[in-house]
């Protein structure tokens, strides 16, 4: 079998496929021919392939039916390796190439069978195919405990496609695009609108989600200025594409109108070349357009009829049979029966004609069909049945025949006798529905047009102009006009002036006018007719809405998600109207009463690798490194993420350190760093904390208006420990601020927080108080920071610095200039340790340099490098908080103990002191940080987040008092030891808590001062 | 002076000249792109699309002042010889140094390197009132994109327009780029910098490596 349906060469002219070379392609295990420029879709129907999937519900044969996105059955699994694998890609959009692989989603009819044995036997009388609509609900309602159960029976039968189980072997990316005209749309309205805009002057893109730009242009009968209508299309083209300020993106969908005129366009660059994307190039792109103007020329979709086994291989959408015929020169069959509500449906019969096949009948709703490709028809020799419609469609596997009989529309009912017309396709055509899902993205309500029979877009607050078949607009010369117009009035609008492009001629074609008949009626009654679908996707039939409707379900809304109609990958495109038809007769309304449901981006699903786009792998996130960066990885540290820094955590087995069993652990590492500071010197990188550089003759006032203590008297030269609090008083960020000049501060803020506190300050000064003079600007980057911490580090600082470093001349807390390592250095002598401590800053181009000298002399005094967890342990030693660890949103600098960094009786009301003041904040058995000392053992450290109780003996729920904020194990103090809040915790001093563990046993632990280490701080005034 | 604190970064060398532009010391310097790793393979220069370096060392002072103050704005020119650019988006430029419009009170000055606590004197002096002068040279750097690709590269990284219709030579933004910021600069007809901040160096330079693979990259010699 090869190629059956595939017309010989030259006979349809129009045809887009390239007959030179043949390709193959492989769909569920068959190996198959095809020529380039075919769909996946063209090649199967080509081959004479019918049956492409079965329906997932009722497991009934499904074969292609549109020609476009909206189709509902021809959905594959591609992809040749585990790496390349894509589930729901649209036969009907998805080009051939050489080794295309790929399959049903639809899994066949013995999977299917399986999976209804397995419910039936779950559920007992039902399954299989009687499942009627809201079965789901219905059934797995109750007992709520069985869901678990009946879960993974659901679960396993849902759903369409296979979910990659191995990462993507190819990449994505994002483009951020302006215009001044957007064209949706390169149909006949989108290629004039975009003539009109760029002699007008705009910049224009156009994107199309077809292989070929043209739309209807290329497959239509009609002949502008008498010329086949693909040589007009390919003169446009070729003049858009000389143009400057011109973007063409052919296979790049618009799926997304958002606010403000922006745009989501995702273009598949690479999926017409091959399994994977060639090296280099990014398999699919999200352009982000925002547009000055867009144009919406996105066409229309064809409805297919309502009836009896309508969903039988065989039944095509009457545009989709012209398209195959015309533009890929194949022709799904023998012979036709066309079905149809208008007259430009006609078209098809004509094609399949020119083909030089057999057209049984043409069997039209209207009793008196009218128009110029009505008479053509007639002309030669055509049977036309009027006033009647295929009430059902008869075959297995694929249509073999039409039931055909006069209707009356208006009650809904068949009238006169049944006659069957032998047939192996049945095209049918129940008339238009504009595209206006775009439209819809921008919250326009689309409005109920009489003349169409459709939905056209409604008022909009986007800067959107329509065009063509979108709006409602359908013979060929008026949508060229329409086009051209919507071009201008968008470059108008933009700021352009119209410059009219010259139009084709074209003779109109007359069409009498359609009917509205969208279900249709059957000899039984609905319920008892054999099934008519609605959503092809979802195995919806109008049996289904009317249950729905009966049972209750009256708003669309309600009826869609109860039936599930349009919940597929097609998202209803073709179905959903006539469900609303179908829900507005049972209710007795009218269409437009009944309305559509939303309609939301994405237009057609997109891939998630596109919505990702290059932030994936390393460029998911940045990595903020210090200057120091690559020494810390060259020796070995290990990193901590804090924020989006990545911190040396620490050094395992530095200079050759071991541990016990050969390798150091953590524990052993930061021991061995901790014992290096309180009994040596150490050295942390420290760039990383937020530093903001504050100027203004109001610089002083301000500061003492974001902290709670005073700065009234802080000279310069010397710097203050400040605590920061939010409006209500909780403690949001702390650091030291020193006072650089009179009007000149650097404040110093916690690594994670340093923008959110930027932002703080700019908000206070810009909202509230832009009366001070003062400015922040951010210094983070400028200066590296290396604190130098240990008994020796005053020793080994002098060995580099021309700072006099004793203790008279540099107290602790000021700060000093001078040259470290040759370097100009700011020192400060601030410490986050409780050892004498010195905070050397140089520009950061120097740290290296300063770092690595640090370390040349460094070596006599056994200098170690340590990493934020022994800084942890350093720090809790001293009772030293962490904002956001021991901290959570709810302290108060009360509940912290810090009263002595209070400014109670400031001049100005700071930030948080109305906060703080609240009844309730004054409570004292708020939980209060405090000490623990673990009483079980001096290994034993207690988890950190663990509940703590008074009682240990009392009965679940347990009252609980607090939870440990810090723990950790003390090499100094040789136990380990945490820092806790607890309720009235600093009066509970000396008092035993509890701390129950998830297995069952309980810890306990002494409340003692949150000062574990020198409490006195006498090691850092040295 | 007292109420600022002015600090000049550099050391001074033996044997150097009075001349502070000399101060700057390379040799002891590492740029924020010192240890910038590249993941993908670099072609020519002559067959590559996107060319990308660094304009490494050089001095780079944050203005803050008031530009509806006709001294401000007289003790700036008068300071760097270079009009102060009060159109958003724009820059001045002379042979040495450029000036960018950043918010309406904040400018970017940058200056060769070495050069910026001679020029953050040299402003102090010129300018009264409420004011600020801020060093950020060791906090930042210059990386230069050019080539007939550079723009797709721009488009890309930032959701900002870079058609020549709409952003012309001389113009600057502040603005996201991937996710983090820079500020993108045109200073030629294909010729770009980015201002980017020395913690965030190795990120982007890996992503503008990454966006400029398809049309081939080459480093700017």
């Amino acid at each position: 079998m090869s190629q059956v349906n595939r017309l010989d060469a030259g006979r349809m002219s129009s045809e887009h496929i390239d007959r030179s070379s043949t390709l193959s392609f492989t769909h569920d295990g068959r190996t198959l021919p095809a020529y380039p420029g075919d769909t996946v879709a063209s090649a199967l129907l080509a081959n004479g392939v019918d049956v492409i999937g079965h329906s997932f519900k009722y497991a009934r044969p499904r074969g292609v039916m549109a020609a476009g996105c909206e189709e509902p059955n021809a959905i594959l699994q591609m992809g040749a390796t585990p790496e390349t694998q894509t589930p729901n890609v649209r036969a009907t959009q998805q080009p051939v190439f050489d080794g295309l692989v790929c399959e049903s989603v639809g899994r066949g009819r013995s999977f299917i069978e399986r999976q209804q044995k397995a419910l039936t036997g779950l559920i007992g009388k039902w399954g299989g195919r009687f499942m009627p609509v809201g079965f789901y609900y219905k059934t797995f309602m109750a007992p709520q405990s069985a869901w678990l159960t009946y879960e993974k029976f659901i679960r396993a039968a849902a759903g369409l496609g296979r979910a990659p189980t191995v990462p993507d072997a190819d990449t994505y990316d994002h483009m951020n695009r302006y215009c001044d005209v957007l064209v949706v749309g390169a149909g006949p309205a989108g290629l004039a609108a975009a003539l009109a805009a760029r002699r007008a002057g705009a910049r224009v893109i156009v994107c199309d989600e077809q292989e070929q730009m043209g739309g209807c242009l290329l497959d239509s009968r009609e002949r502008p200025d008498d010329r086949p209508a693909g040589e007009w299309l390919k003169t446009t083209l070729a003049e858009l594409e000389a143009m400057d300020d011109v973007l063409l993106l052919p296979r790049t969908t618009a799926n997304g109108y958002h606010d403000h005129n922006f745009v989501t366009l995702h273009e598949r660059r690479t999926d017409h070349l091959g399994d994977r994307a060639p090296a280099g190039m990014t398999r699919q792109r999200m352009h982000r357009v925002r547009a000055q103007r867009v144009v919406l020329a996105t066409g229309v979709h064809e409805r297919p009829l309502v009836f009896a086994n309508n969903d039988l291989p065989g039944h095509l959408l009457a545009g989709a049979v012209s398209c195959y015929i015309r533009r890929y020169g194949v022709v799904p069959g023998q012979r036709l029966v066309l079905v149809t509500t208008n007259s430009h449906a006609y078209r098809t019969a004509l094609d399949w004609l020119d083909a030089g096949r057999e057209v049984a009948a043409i069997v039209d709703a209207r009793a008196e069909p009218a128009g110029t490709l009505v008479d053509e028809a007639r002309s030669r020799g055509i049977r036309i049945i009027a006033g009647a419609a295929v009430i059902e469609c008869r075959g297995d596997d694929r249509v073999s025949g039409a039931l055909v009989a006069g209707i009356d529309i208006e009650n809904f009912r068949v009238t006169g006798e049944t006659e069957t017309i032998a047939c192996d396709t049945l095209a049918s055509s129940g008339g238009y529905s504009p595209v206006v899902h775009l439209s819809a993205h921008t919250g326009s309500k689309p409005v109920w047009n009489d003349r169409i029979q459709g939905f056209v877009p409604g008022e909009t607050k986007q800067q959107l102009h329509c065009a063509g078949g979108a709006h409602g607009i359908y013979p060929l010369v008026d949508v060229l006009a329409d086009g051209a117009m919507a071009g201008g009035d968008a470059a108008v609008a933009a700021g352009f002036e119209r410059v009219s492009p010259t139009l084709p001629g074209l003779a109109r074609v007359e069409e009498s006018p359609q009917a509205a008949l969208y279900h249709v009626p059957h000899t039984l009654a609905t319920m008892r007719a054999p099934k008519q679908f609605v959503d092809l996707q979802n195995d919806v039939t109008a049996a289904g809405i009317e249950l729905a409707i009966r049972e209750g379900f009256e708003s669309i809304e309600h009826v869609k998600r109860y039936t599930a109609m349009g919940f597929g990958t097609d998202q209803g495109k073709i179905g959903n109207i006539n469900g609303m038809a179908i829900a507005a007769r049972v209710l007795g309304q009218t269409i437009p009463e009944t309305g559509t449901t939303v309609f939301r981006p994405n237009y057609t699903p997109v891939s998630f690798g596109a919505v990702a786009g290059r932030y994936c792998g390393a460029l998911f996130d940045p990595e903020r490194y210090t200057a120091m960066h690559r020494w810390h990885v060259e020796q070995g540290a290990l990193f901590e993420n804090v924020g989006q820094w990545k911190r040396p955590w620490y050094y395992p087995g530095w200079k050759g350190a071991r541990g016990a069993n050969g390798e150091e652990t953590l524990q052993e590492a930061v021991n061995r760093e901790c014992l290096a500071v309180r009994n040596g010197v150490g050295i942390l990188d420290a760039s990383t904390l937020g530093k903001i550089d504050i100027q203004g003759p109001d610089a002083r006032e301000f500061i003492g208006r974001v902290y709670t203590n005073g700065w009234e008297k802080l000279p310069v030269g010397k710097g203050r420990y400040g605590l920061m609090c939010g409006e209500d008083g909780m403690v949001m960020d702390d650091g030291v601020t020193t006072c650089l000049g009179e009007h000149h501060f650097l404040m110093t803020t916690t690594t994670g927080n340093a923008a959110q506190v930027l932002d703080w300050l700019e908000l206070w000064h810009q909202t509230e108080w832009p009366e001070l003079e003062v400015f922040f600007t951010s210094v983070t980057d400028h200066w590296a920071t290396m604190t130098l911490t240990g008994p020796k580090s005053r020793e080994l600082l002098e060995q580099l610095t021309d700072i006099d470093l004793s203790r008279d001349a540099f107290a602790f807390m000021a700060y000093r200039e001078g040259t470290v390592a040759g370097i100009p250095a700011r020192v400060y002598r601030i410490s986050f340790t409780g050892e004498l401590s010195f905070e050397i800053n140089v520009q950061a181009n120097y740290a290296m340099h300063v770092w690595e000298a640090l370390f040349a002399h460094g070596e006599a005094f056994e200098l170690t490098p340590y990493g934020t967890e022994t800084m942890h342990v350093l720090r809790a030693e001293k009772g030293f908080i962490i904002v956001g660890q021991d901290t959570d949103a709810t302290m108060t600098p009360e509940d912290l103990g810090m009263t002595w960094a209070i400014g109670y009786r400031k001049p100005f009301d700071w930030v948080g002191k109305r906060g703080m003041a609240r009844v309730d904040l004054q409570r004292d058995d708020r939980k209060q940080l405090v000490g623990l000392k673990p009483l079980d053992g001096s290994e034993v450290v207690l988890p950190e987040g663990a509940q703590i109780v008074f009682d240990p003996e009392q009965q679940i729920p347990m009252t609980m008092v607090g939870h440990v904020t810090s723990s950790y194990y003390s090499a100094t103090l040789g136990h380990g030891f945490a820092l806790a809040v607890v309720r009235g915790g600093h009066r509970r001093k000396g008092e035993h808590v509890y701390l129950p563990q998830p297995d069952g046993s309980t810890l306990s632990a002494e409340i003692v001062s949150s000062m574990f280490y020198d409490p006195k701080g006498e090691r850092q005034h040295v | 002076m007292s109420e600022f604190a002015v600090f000049d970064p550099h050391p001074v060398r033996a044997g150097s000249a009075e001349d502070s532009a000399d101060s700057l010391d390379a040799a002891r310097s590492r740029s924020p792109l010192h240890d910038a790793a590249s993941p993908v393979s670099l072609t020519t220069q002559e067959r590559a699309g996107v060319l990308l370096g660094e304009r490494a060392f050089l001095g780079h002072l944050v203005i803050r002042g008031n530009a509806e103050d006709p001294g401000f704005v007289r003790g700036v020119e008068e300071a760097l010889g270079l009009e102060l650019p009060v159109t958003p988006m724009t820059s001045a430029v002379s042979e040495t140094a450029r000036i960018h419009w950043r918010s309406p009170d904040e400018w970017l000055l940058i200056v060769p390197g070495g050069e910026e606590y001679r020029q953050e004197m040299a402003l102090r002096y010129a300018l009264s009132g409420h004011v600020a002068v801020v060093d950020v040279s060791g906090g930042q750097t210059v990386v230069t994109l050019s080539g007939q690709h550079a723009r797709e590269v721009l488009m890309k990284s930032a959701p900002v327009d870079v058609h020549p219709r709409a952003f012309p030579v001389g113009r600057s933004v502040t603005t996201c780029f991937a996710r983090a910021q820079a500020m993108i600069s045109r200073v030629g007809e294909e010729q770009w910098e980015l201002v980017i901040r020395r913690s965030y160096a190795d990120y982007l330079w890996q992503w503008l490596l990454d966006a400029g693979q398809e049309y081939g990259v080459a480093l700017q010699s």
